[in-house]
């Protein structure tokens, strides 16, 4: 079940029969006070927020339903607003599209954060994306075979975002659980190390394909 | 009539003194034996004084005089000569003619004082009618008809207001009552740049004298108010100084006002216009989106549609997609471009390395490369860069999306990151036409220009309007050209700053 908060009839419309072809069942809200009674009494399995509501900002919901749910949510928001995601994603939202976005996006997207949500109880102590393996429980990182030396400030990065894979992470949030709160205003910090891990772990560091660069909000692992 | 009467005491006051003195001693002569000599001294001196306040200094010098040789010759025996008997006279004498020339001086003295203050008050009360007259006024040519009905009225001289260009020549205002031919642009210069009435005194030429009031307002060009005196000799002008310097200041205060209304009224109408344009931004980024997000998702979900549709329907729908993709990226240019042109670009700068943001652009532009591999090339250890990510993300995005635009399909795109002394150079080589040359090229940068080759293809010519926009926000410079082996080449720089440090892991093993 998934529940979209959305007060556009003709984009609840598209993005109902998506999900509904995808075999979702979908729960309509057109207000975010009514999206917040319906996350409560219906326990959705993801909430697809449009950011653009006349009631409110998506800021509230997000912190509202944190505090007593973990279900993922989905930001849909326009271009220009990188501020008020960043704030939705500090606040907790898991993931966010910009307007307009493709059905394939959208389901990609969907899929990802179900999974996640399906998969977050189970213990995985090995992750392998591209030509790496991570194993968590040995704290072994392996590239091709050969073994990787990342330092612990690397290691630690790296296992905050494959714990939290699909998810976009700000650099304040990594910043302040990698290095600290005092770190929070330094961001290239973070850069530089996002850099040393493309370096030893990417195929091609210029053009990522697993630790992807959120442009202006932060960074995301997609295994 | 505002200008003192300095007229000298003509030769009837002289001889008006003359028949006094003789009247004095007609009269008193018959009563000498009653009258004590002293008593008659009196009188003469009483004349003395008439004489200074009535007709001036000069006719009661003269009082004074006449009445020493009036009272020897008719009081001081022997009668009727100058002889003098008894030498004691002659300090009778020496005190009298010294009591009347210290009282006609200060007679005199006190006349001309008395004379000043009635023609300053008078000066006085035009320049306050003058002031509430400008005070009223509603605009330049108002000021300036104002300003000529006082000059003719009360100075008997005709005004001109001039206002210095930007190219440092006199202007004309309008409505001057005087022809411009007859002023000294050199004088009026001369004026403006001591700050001070200029008022040239010997005047050889015989023509009415000028006076040129300086004029700086301070909030505007600085400017000259020019009078010609039609009757009035050159001397007694400087005299007038300091009511001119006092008319200028109040012509200066006029002007100053008349700038500051119209300045606030001009910022109210930019006010009202960066309303207009806020709220049509908004109307535009959420009014217009909305639909666009619809359009572009409902013709998507028409290719997922179960069961499938006939493929003509699909590639419609298809296209569809795509028109709603291209409307809607013209709609982001065009923000964006509203938002630069309002002149609120606040850049959200943080040092990172530029390979990120190449990185990042290029994942983002994947669909709109289509199928164009591009080739990085990165001189190793650059350093990090102050950038607005989100911003450079739409600079390389334009460049990319002309480059893979105006390139034949397939064909490789390369880009090229080097560092020069101070600066990063990034270059963005492609297989197409290339550019034309300057002064054509420059032109590009400019908002709804484009290339004339390329008329067939879609596009508004912002690209790289907003590149160049955002580049210079960072102190950057962009150019095109076109490679001696053929296809464009677009070149941008961005300067290189001090890279904050750092600091190496604690504890970390080498």
């Amino acid at each position: 079940m998934i529940l979209l908060v959305e007060d556009e009839p003709e984009i609840r419309r598209f993005v109902r029969s998506a999900l509904e072809a995808e075999g979702c069942k979908v729960a309509e809200a057109e207000t975010m006070g009514r999206g917040l009674i319906e996350a409560g009494t219906r326990r959705p399995d993801l909430v697809i927020l449009d950011l653009g509501l006349p009631d409110g900002d998506g800021v509230g919901f997000v912190t509202d339903l944190r505090n007593w749910s973990t279900l993922p949510v989905l930001v849909l928001s326009a271009r220009n607003a990188e501020e008020e995601k960043i704030r939705v994603l500090d606040a907790g939202a898991d993931d966010y599209l910009t307007k307009p976005f493709s059905v394939g996006e959208l389901l990609a997207r969907v899929r990802a954060l179900l999974r996640r949500g399906r998969t977050g109880e189970q213990d995985t102590h090995q992750v392998c994306f591209g030509s790496a393996t991570v194993d968590l429980a040995r704290r072994e990182v392996r590239r091709g075979g050969e073994a990787v030396h990342l330092t612990p400030i690397e290691y630690r990065l790296l296992t905050l975002l494959i714990a939290n894979a699909g998810k976009v992470l700000t650099h304040r949030h990594l910043l302040r659980d990698v290095w600290g709160a005092s770190f929070v205003d330094s961001p290239h910090y973070l850069r530089v190390y996002v850099g040393h891990l493309r370096q030893k772990l990417e195929d091609d560091p210029t053009r990522p394909r697993h630790l992807l660069t959120e442009i202006g909000m932060g960074y995301r692992f997609r295994p | 009539m505002v200008i003192s009467d300095y007229s000298h005491p003509n030769w009837r006051s002289y001889c008006l003194t003359l028949g006094l003195c003789g009247l004095t001693a007609v009269i008193a002569s018959p009563l000498r034996n009653w009258l004590d000599q002293a008593n008659t001294v009196m009188l003469f001196n009483l004349v003395v004084v008439a004489a200074a306040v009535y007709l001036g200094r000069g006719p009661a010098i003269l009082a004074a005089f006449a009445g020493v040789a009036l009272f020897d010759f008719f009081f001081v025996p022997p009668h009727f000569t100058f002889a003098v008997a008894n030498l004691q006279y002659l300090v009778t004498f020496a005190v009298m003619l010294a009591v009347g020339l210290v009282i006609s001086h200060l007679a005199a003295g006190l006349r001309q004082e008395a004379r000043d203050a009635r023609v300053r008050e008078s000066q006085l009360k035009d320049l306050y009618e003058l002031a509430r007259c400008l005070a009223g006024i509603d605009s330049e040519s108002a000021l300036v008809a104002a300003v000529c009905r006082f000059a003719s009225r009360h100075l008997h001289a005709r005004a001109a207001l001039f206002s210095m260009d930007s190219s440092n020549q006199l202007q004309a205002a309008s409505g001057n009552d005087l022809p411009t031919t007859v002023v000294d642009s050199a004088l009026a210069r001369s004026a403006l740049a001591s700050g001070r009435p200029l008022v040239p005194v010997d005047d050889l030429s015989g023509d009415p004298p000028h006076a040129f009031l300086p004029l700086t307002p301070g909030n505007g060009p600085s400017g000259v108010l020019v009078l010609a005196f039609t009757d009035r000799p050159s001397r007694e002008l400087e005299h007038l100084e300091a009511y001119l310097t006092a008319l200028a200041s109040l012509v200066e205060t006029a002007l100053q006002r008349l700038r500051l209304v119209e300045h606030s009224h001009e910022s109210s109408l930019q006010a009202s216009a960066e309303r207009l344009r806020a709220s049509i931004l908004s109307a535009l980024s959420h009014d217009v989106r909305t639909p666009l997000t619809a359009l572009y998702g409902l013709a998507d979900s028409l290719a997922l549609f179960q069961p499938p549709l006939p493929a003509p329907a699909r590639e419609l729908a298809a296209a569809l997609r795509n028109q709603a993709l291209r409307l809607s990226r013209m709609v982001d240019k065009l923000l964006d471009i509203a938002r630069f042109q309002s002149g609120r670009l606040t850049l959200r700068r943080e040092w990172q390395p530029v390979e990120e943001v190449i990185g990042a652009s290029l994942q983002f532009l994947e669909p709109a490369l289509e199928g164009h591999p591009v080739d990085v090339r990165l001189e190793p250890g650059l350093p990090l860069l102050e950038l607005d990510a989100v911003l450079m993300e739409r600079v390389f995005g334009n460049i990319l999306e002309n480059a893979a635009k105006y390139s034949p399909p397939g064909s490789p795109i390369n880009i090229e990151v080097t560092r020069t002394d101070g600066s990063l150079t990034v270059k963005v080589n492609d297989q197409g036409p290339g550019f034309p040359p300057e002064p054509e090229a420059s032109r590009l940068f400019d908002l709804f220009q484009r290339g004339e080759t390329e008329g067939a293809r879609p596009g508004m010519g912002l690209g790289l309007a907003i590149c160049r926009t955002i580049l210079e926000a960072h102190g950057g410079t962009i150019s095109v050209s076109t490679r001696p082996e053929g296809g464009g080449c677009v070149t941008f720089s961005l300067p290189l700053g001090e890279p904050p440090l750092v600091e190496a892991e604690p504890g970390l093993m080498p």
